[in-house]
C-alpha cells in the first residue's frame, strides 16, 4: 500500500509539470494582458512595468523562472493585479475560508445524506421512503443560486437568526448558510445514491447468508451492508469534495465570504495570470491528493481492490 | 426400510409457497409434506424451477418479500412459518444450518473468513473473539481447508471455488446444528471436488449425527448418499421413497423419465433436462396431474384429476397403478 502511494505520488510530478506548461501558454495566448487598458500606458512606463514583472522576457524563460521559483522557494510569484500581494498571500487568505465552509458542507452532505438514504432503503416503499425520495429529487433540482437567496430571506431578513454574509474569522454563524446552501443538492444526491445501493446490497445473497446466521437486522445493516452500500457514495463524493473545498464562485460572491472563488473571478477579469495559474495548480494538487485518499479508502473497504495494489 | 420409530426432527405439513408478481401469482410449491428424522439424509430432486430452493428458504424463514407461505413447518414444537424473526434467529445457524447454492456470492466479499465464521458463535454462544477464532480454526480443519491458520484473515475472493464451498459448509457447522439444508452444494464444482464435498457431508453426518437435506438436480449424486429421496415436479411431490427403491423400481412416470435421462448413474455431468417437453406453467393453480403434458403414460383422466401422494414407506402421486406403467 505504501508502495502504491509512493508510485502514485511520483506519477503526479510529470502530470503537474505538463499542466503548468499547458496552462501557462494557454493563458498567454488569450488576447490582452494584465496591463492592457482602454487608455494605453505610455510606452516607457509600459516597458518599465513589463520588466518589473519579467514579462519582457521570452515566454520559455518566463516559464522556467516560474517553475524554478515554485520548486525552490514555493513562491508562485507576485499578483499582477493586486499591488504588493503575492499569489501565496492571496491563496493563504482565501483558501482557509473555502476550506472551512467546504469541509463543513461535506460533513453536512454525509451526515444527513447517508442516514436519510439508509432509512429510506430500510423503509422501502413506505411513507418515509416516498417523502425522502420526493425531497431528494426536489432539492437536487433546486440550484444553490435559488436556495441561497431563499435562506437569506428566511434566516436573515425574516427571522434575524443568521448573518446574511461576511466571514468574521469563520464563526459558526457565518459558516452555516454557505455550507448548507452549497451542500443541499449534493446531500440529496448522496441520499438517493445511498438508498439505491443499500437496497441493492440488502437484496444480495451474502446478506441472505447473514440472515441465515440469525444475526439481528441492525447488526446485518451495520456490519454487513453499510460498507458495500457506501462505495458508490464514496466515488460520487470524491470530485464533489474537491469542488466544495475549492470554493464555489457563486457562494463566495453571494455571501461575500472572501473565499478563493472570488479571487478566481477577479483574476479572470483582470488577466492576472499568476493568480489563475496558482489557483489552477492548487486545484490540481487538491484533486490529485483527494483522489489518492479516496482510492486508499476504497482499498481499505474493498479487499479485492487492495490485493490489486 | 423400517418405519421411523423416532418422532421427526422437522415436519413439513401441506406447505404451499406462492409469489405475487407483476403478472399474477406464481405457484412455486404446492401442498408439500414430508418429515426428517434425526440423522436422516434426505434427497430432494427435481428440475430447475421445481421449488427445491424455496422449500429450504421457507424452513429458514428467508423467503423473498413477495412470497406467501401456507401450511406448517414444525420444529421443536413450534411452527417456523409463524415464528417472529427474533425467535427464528435463535434457530437459524444454531439448530438449522443452510449451505447456499452459490458459494461465490453467498460469502461477504468485504469481511475476513475468520469474522464471517466467528460471528456465528459469538452471537449464539456468547463466545469471545479468541474462542470464536479457535472454533473457526477447528471447523476449517474439519472441512479440510488446508493451512487454515494462515487463511483466517483471507477474503472470499482469495479462495478457489472448492475452498469457498468448504467455507460455506464450515459456516453451517459452526454451531453444530441438528439439521443442515444443503442446496446444491456441489453444482459449481468439478467432479473430483464434488466427490470430496459429498464425502465431507457424509462424514459430518456420521460423526455428529446431523440430519441432512440434500437438494440437487443430479440423481447421480443422490445414489450413494441419501437413504431417502423425494422427487419434485412443478412444486409438487411426485414420489417419495427409499433411494434404492427409486432407482430399482421407480413408481412414477416422471422418476422413470429422469432415470432414463441419466445415461450413466454416477456420472455427475448427466443432468435431468432430457425429458421431452418443458416444465409446467406455474401461473395458475392446477387441478390435473402437473406432469401429464409430458407423461408417456397419461390417460384422459390425468388432465382432469389431481393425483394425491399415497402409500406407506414408498409414496407416489400417480393415477395409474405401477403395474400399468411402461
Ligand atoms: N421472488 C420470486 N418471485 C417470483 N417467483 C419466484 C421468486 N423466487 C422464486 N420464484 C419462482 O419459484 C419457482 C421455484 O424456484 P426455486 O428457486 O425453488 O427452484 P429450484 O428448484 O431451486 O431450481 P434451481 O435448480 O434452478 O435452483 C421458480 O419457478 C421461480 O421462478
Ligand atoms: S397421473 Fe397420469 S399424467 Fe400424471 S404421472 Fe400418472 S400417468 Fe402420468
Ligand atoms: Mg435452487
Amino acid at each position: 500500500m505504501l508502495n502504491y502511494t509512493l508510485r502514485r505520488l511520483f506519477t503526479v510530478i510529470p502530470i503537474l509539470l505538463v499542466l503548468i506548461i499547458f496552462s501557462f501558454y494557454l493563458m498567454r495566448l488569450a488576447p490582452g494582458g494584465p496591463f492592457t487598458s482602454e487608455r494605453p500606458l505610455p510606452a516607457a512606463v509600459m516597458a518599465n512595468v513589463l520588466e518589473r514583472y519579467g514579462l519582457d522576457e521570452p515566454l520559455h524563460v518566463q516559464l522556467w523562472t516560474y517553475i524554478k521559483n515554485i520548486v525552490f522557494h514555493f513562491d508562485f510569484g507576485p499578483s499582477f493585479s493586486q499591488k504588493d500581494r503575492t499569489v501565496n498571500d492571496v491563496i493563504a487568505q482565501g483558501f482557509p475560508v473555502t476550506l472551512t465552509y467546504g469541509f463543513w458542507s461535506a460533513v453536512f452532505v454525509l451526515v444527513c445524506g447517508v442516514p436519510l438514504g439508509v432509512i429510506a432503503a430500510l423503509r422501502h416503499n413506505s411513507f418515509w421512503d416516498y417523502t425522502m425520495t420526493g425531497l431528494a429529487i426536489f432539492s437536487q433540482i433546486f440550484p444553490n443560486f435559488v436556495l441561497a437567496p431563499l435562506m437569506v430571506l428566511l434566516f436573515t431578513l425574516s427571522w434575524g437568526l443568521l448573518p446574511g454574509g461576511g466571514w468574521n474569522g469563520g464563526q459558526w454563524q457565518y459558516v452555516i448558510m454557505p455550507a448548507v446552501a452549497l451542500g443541499t443538492s449534493y446531500m440529496a444526491g448522496v441520499a438517493r445514491l445511498t438508498r439505491g445501493s443499500m437496497l441493492e446490497v440488502l437484496g444480495s445473497p451474502f446478506i441472505r447468508t447473514a440472515r441465515a446466521k440469525g444475526l439481528p437486522e441492525r447488526t446485518i445493516i451495520i456490519r454487513h451492508a453499510l460498507k458495500p452500500a457506501l462505495l458508490p457514495t464514496l466515488t460520487y463524493m470524491g470530485p464533489v469534495f474537491v469542488y466544495m473545498i475549492t470554493g464555489s464562485v457563486f457562494i463566495d460572491v453571494f455571501f461575500s465570504t472572501g473565499g478563493i472563488g472570488q479571487d478566481f473571478i477577479d483574476g479572470a477579469y483582470s488577466r492576472d495570470y499568476s493568480i489563475l495559474l496558482g489557483l489552477a495548480i492548487l486545484y490540481s494538487v487538491l484533486t490529485f491528493t483527494l483522489t489518492l485518499l479516496l482510492d486508499l479508502l476504497y482499498a481499505w473497504i474493498d479487499p479485492k481492490v487492495r490485493s490489486n495494489m | 426400510m423400517t418405519p421411523h420409530p423416532k418422532p421427526p426432527l422437522l415436519s413439513v405439513r401441506n406447505l404451499s409457497i406462492r409469489f405475487r408478481t407483476g403478472d399474477g401469482m406464481v405457484h412455486a410449491v404446492n401442498d408439500v409434506s414430508f418429515d426428517i428424522t434425526r440423522g436422516q439424509k434426505l434427497a430432494v430432486v427435481g428440475e430447475s424451477g421445481s421449488g427445491k430452493s424455496q422449500i429450504a428458504l421457507s424452513i429458514m424463514g428467508l423467503l423473498a418479500r413477495n412470497a406467501q407461505a401456507e401450511g406448517e413447518i414444525l420444529f421443536d414444537g413450534s411452527n417456523l412459518l409463524k415464528l417472529p424473526t427474533s425467535e427464528l434467529n435463535n434457530i437459524r445457524a444454531r439448530e438449522i444450518g443452510i449451505i447456499f447454492q452459490d458459494p461465490m456470492s453467498s460469502l461477504n466479499p468485504y469481511m475476513t473468513i475468520e469474522r464471517q465464521l466467528g460471528e456465528i458463535v459469538e452471537l449464539h454462544e456468547g463466545a469471545s473473539r479468541s474462542t470464536a477464532r479457535k472454533r473457526a480454526l477447528e471447523v476449517m480443519d474439519a472441512v479440510r481447508i488446508p493451512d487454515a491458520r494462515n487463511r483466517l484473515k483471507s477474503y472470499a475472493h482469495e479462495f478457489s471455488g472448492g475452498m469457498r464451498q468448504r467455507v460455506v459448509i464450515a459456516m453451517a457447522l459452526m454451531c453444530q446444528p441438528k439439521l443442515i439444508l444443503a442446496d446444491e452444494p456441489t453444482t459449481a464444482l468439478d467432479v473430483t471436488v464434488q466427490a470430496q464435498i459429498m464425502q465431507l457431508l457424509d462424514d459430518i453426518q456420521r460423526d455428529l449425527g446431523t440430519s441432512i437435506v440434500l437438494i440437487t438436480h443430479d440423481l447421480g449424486l443422490v445414489a450413494g448418499f441419501c437413504e431417502d429421496t423425494l422427487v419434485l415436479y412443478g412444486g409438487r411431490i411426485m414420489e417419495q421413497a427409499p433411494t434404492l427403491e427409486i432407482f430399482e423400481k421407480p413408481g412414477h412416470p416422471y422418476t422413470r423419465g429422469l432415470l432414463r435421462a441419466v445415461p450413466n448413474i454416477g456420472d455427475p455431468a448427466a443432468k435431468l433436462l432430457a425429458i421431452p417437453g418443458s416444465p409446467p406453467n406455474q401461473r395458475r393453480a392446477i387441478a390435473s396431474c402437473p406432469f401429464h403434458p409430458r407423461c408417456v403414460d397419461a390417460v384422459t383422466d390425468c388432465a382432469e384429476k389431481l393425483p394425491q401422494l399415497d402409500g406407506g414407506n414408498s409414496k407416489r402421486a400417480c393415477l395409474r397403478p405401477v403395474e400399468e406403467l411402461t
